[in-house]
């Protein structure tokens, strides 16, 4: 992720072949426009990305004094051998899938949906997408409210339809509050995917579309061999924002459990959090932040690739 | 055969109903917030058989001047107008210079542009409250907004340099043999037609700024610090059973995004398309 590198590029650059050369001032303008967004990228970015690594290495605790001692990996080896650690790590990786599988299913659905011909289709896709643009702490209110045990709608409906005799507890239930917690995600983030595979779905010819209907194709092997190639890289797309913004999603567990309960909703976002802000180990945190970085680094380089591919 | 084919009537009906039930899980939590904003303490606590608001009670919405809400609403706008207008600045030039200037790394700038957008919040939380308390920007609006800015940037680049990329070159080129350098020729002739990009991306970063909340968690100590996010959440735990006023303040912090998003939604497929477009 070196943002530096097209201006530490351009001294090395050759002079273009022409016969006068291009004086140095317009030689520049280009960096000239680019550089106020570039600085601000590394000190902002590129080095507190830097830090967090070199701290993650270092044993920092913000309550003692004596800060930044070396101590290689033991920050790693202290997380790592918590014994909730792999609990959490499992935990994260069911957040993610949970979320992509679900969403992306979902997301072709609706937009599949949101492609016919219909009345009021317009208004159909903006009211859809609402939730995507709602803030988190917003939706967080709502869902509370809706799930209350005591006074929330839904265990009103389900008790008084009979479905259950005891009202769940969901969010406060070691069992249910995981489980909930993704689906309020999807419900928050399907639209942003909707949108997506939307666009893809648009570049589907509407002749080849209805070819594949005269010829006798069924609804699966259209699906399949028509317009799947056309929106391949859509979900492809989808699916690798999708596992960054997820496995990087704070407010979406915060703000509802903040881990709990019992450490039942915890994941690797919420557990860097809190060693950060709560025991103010920001060794610790760093070192819980990196593997996280590591993941998503990972992410972000199929997404490359994906684009790069693409192109050619 | 086909069978779905064979039966328009069946498949439109089967369209309509999926419509149907998307629509309402969408809207039954909107729904239920603003007609709650509405209802006595009475009657959410559920002593009246009716779901609906006997009547159209304001007193969660006049119990809102008891709290720091407006403060909060307030910080929001400041913080917003800030991180946006800093944001485009920016992203107007540095967009325009991706689009118009090849120099070499141009396209790894661009990836690493893109790909900034998924780094880990978390990741970047304490190296920069390391660095916000450094520059004495801890607990204030200014680092919030420097924050949100580096954040909404990449996404608002990519989106106008799309855009700059649509503007023919010869407009440009024809405004500077008449004597415009390259600023002027941006502001005079490549910027206006791409005023509806600029502005979604304006809209973009007020999004994002209402959304946030991590940050402003962490970098906010004082109360009347706090934007909306924060904000709202620390009413929650303040007002836990008052659902009402809460209800009331969530219908007004979710006015201007909607608002905002009535606007937007024009632009949408090439907002989430932003990712997909090469």
């Amino acid at each position: 992720m070196t943002v530096t590198t097209p201006v530490r590029d351009s001294a090395s650059r050759p002079p273009p072949a022409q016969q006068r050369p291009i004086p140095l001032r317009r030689r520049l303008t280009p960096f000239a426009f680019v550089a106020p967004a570039v600085v601000m990228l590394v000190i902002m970015l590129a080095y507190p990305v830097g830090n967090a690594i070199w701290t993650s290495f270092n044993h920092e605790v913000a309550t003692e004094p004596g800060q930044g001692e070396f101590v290689g990996l033991d920050n790693f080896r202290a997380v790592f051998g918590d014994p909730d650690f792999a609990g959490t790590a499992v935990r994260s990786v069911l957040w993610v899938f949970g979320n992509l599988v679900l969403q992306v299913l979902v997301g072709l659905v609706i937009a599949s949906v949101l492609n016919q011909r219909m009345r009021a289709r317009a208004v159909v896709r903006s009211v859809v997408i609402i939730p995507w643009v709602v803030p988190t702490v917003v939706v967080a209110l709502m869902w509370r409210f809706m799930l209350d045990p005591s006074s929330g709608p839904l265990n009103e409906l389900l008790l008084s339809t009979g479905v259950v005799s005891e009202p769940p507890l969901w969010l406060a239930d070691t069992e249910l509050a995981f489980p909930v917690l993704i689906l309020i995600s999807v419900w928050k983030w399907t639209p942003f995917v909707a949108v997506i595979l939307l666009a893809g779905l648009q570049s589907v010819p509407d002749e080849v579309r209805e070819a594949a209907l005269i010829d006798g194709a069924t609804m699966f092997q259209r699906f399949r061999y028509v317009i799947m190639p056309h929106i391949s890289t859509s979900i492809a797309m989808a699916s690798v924002l999708t596992i960054a913004y997820s496995i990087n999603n704070f407010a979406g567990i915060w703000l509802f459990t903040r881990g709990g309960p019992a450490g039942s909703t915890e994941t690797l976002t919420t557990l860097a959090y809190r060693y950060a802000f709560q025991a103010f180990d920001f060794g610790r945190a760093s070192a819980v932040a990196v593997v996280l970085f590591v993941f998503v680094f990972l992410v972000s380089c199929v997404y490359f690739y994906i684009v790069e591919g693409r192109r050619r | 055969m086909n069978a779905h084919a064979s039966h328009p009537r069946l498949r439109r009906t089967g369209l309509y109903a999926l419509v149907a039930v998307v629509l309402a899980t969408v809207l039954v939590p909107f729904g239920w917030m603003v007609l709650s904003s509405f209802k006595t303490p009475a009657e959410i606590r559920g002593l009246t058989d009716s779901w609906l608001p006997g009547g159209l009670y304001l007193g969660n919405y006049q119990g809102l001047q008891d709290t720091s809400f407006v403060t909060y609403f307030v910080n929001s706008m400041v913080i917003a107008v800030g991180t946006t207008s800093i944001a485009i600045l920016i992203a107007v030039l540095a967009g325009y210079g991706l689009a118009r200037f090849n120099f070499v790394g141009n396209r790894m700038l661009l990836i690493a542009i893109v790909t900034m957008q998924m780094f880990p919040a978390v990741l970047l939380a304490v190296p920069l409250y390391k660095m916000l308390s450094t520059a004495q920007l801890l607990d204030t609006r200014v680092g919030l907004v420097v924050v949100y800015t580096t954040f909404a940037m990449p996404f608002c680049i990519w989106m106008l340099r799309n855009y700059f990329l649509t503007v023919p070159v010869e407009v440009e080129e024809s405004a500077m043999i008449d004597g415009c350098n390259r600023l002027t020729a941006l502001w005079r002739v490549v910027l206006p037609p791409t005023m509806p990009a600029v502005a979604a991306a304006a809209a973009f970063c007020v999004i994002q700024v209402w959304e946030e909340f991590l940050y402003a968690n962490t970098f906010i100590d004082s109360d009347e610090l706090r934007p909306l996010s924060v904000g709202l959440n620390s009413l929650i735990g303040q007002y836990s059973t008052e659902w009402g006023r809460l209800m009331a303040a969530g219908v007004l912090m979710v006015i201007p995004v909607v608002l905002i998003f009535a606007f937007l939604q024009r632009f949408l497929t090439q907002l989430a398309g932003g990712s997909v477009k090469g």
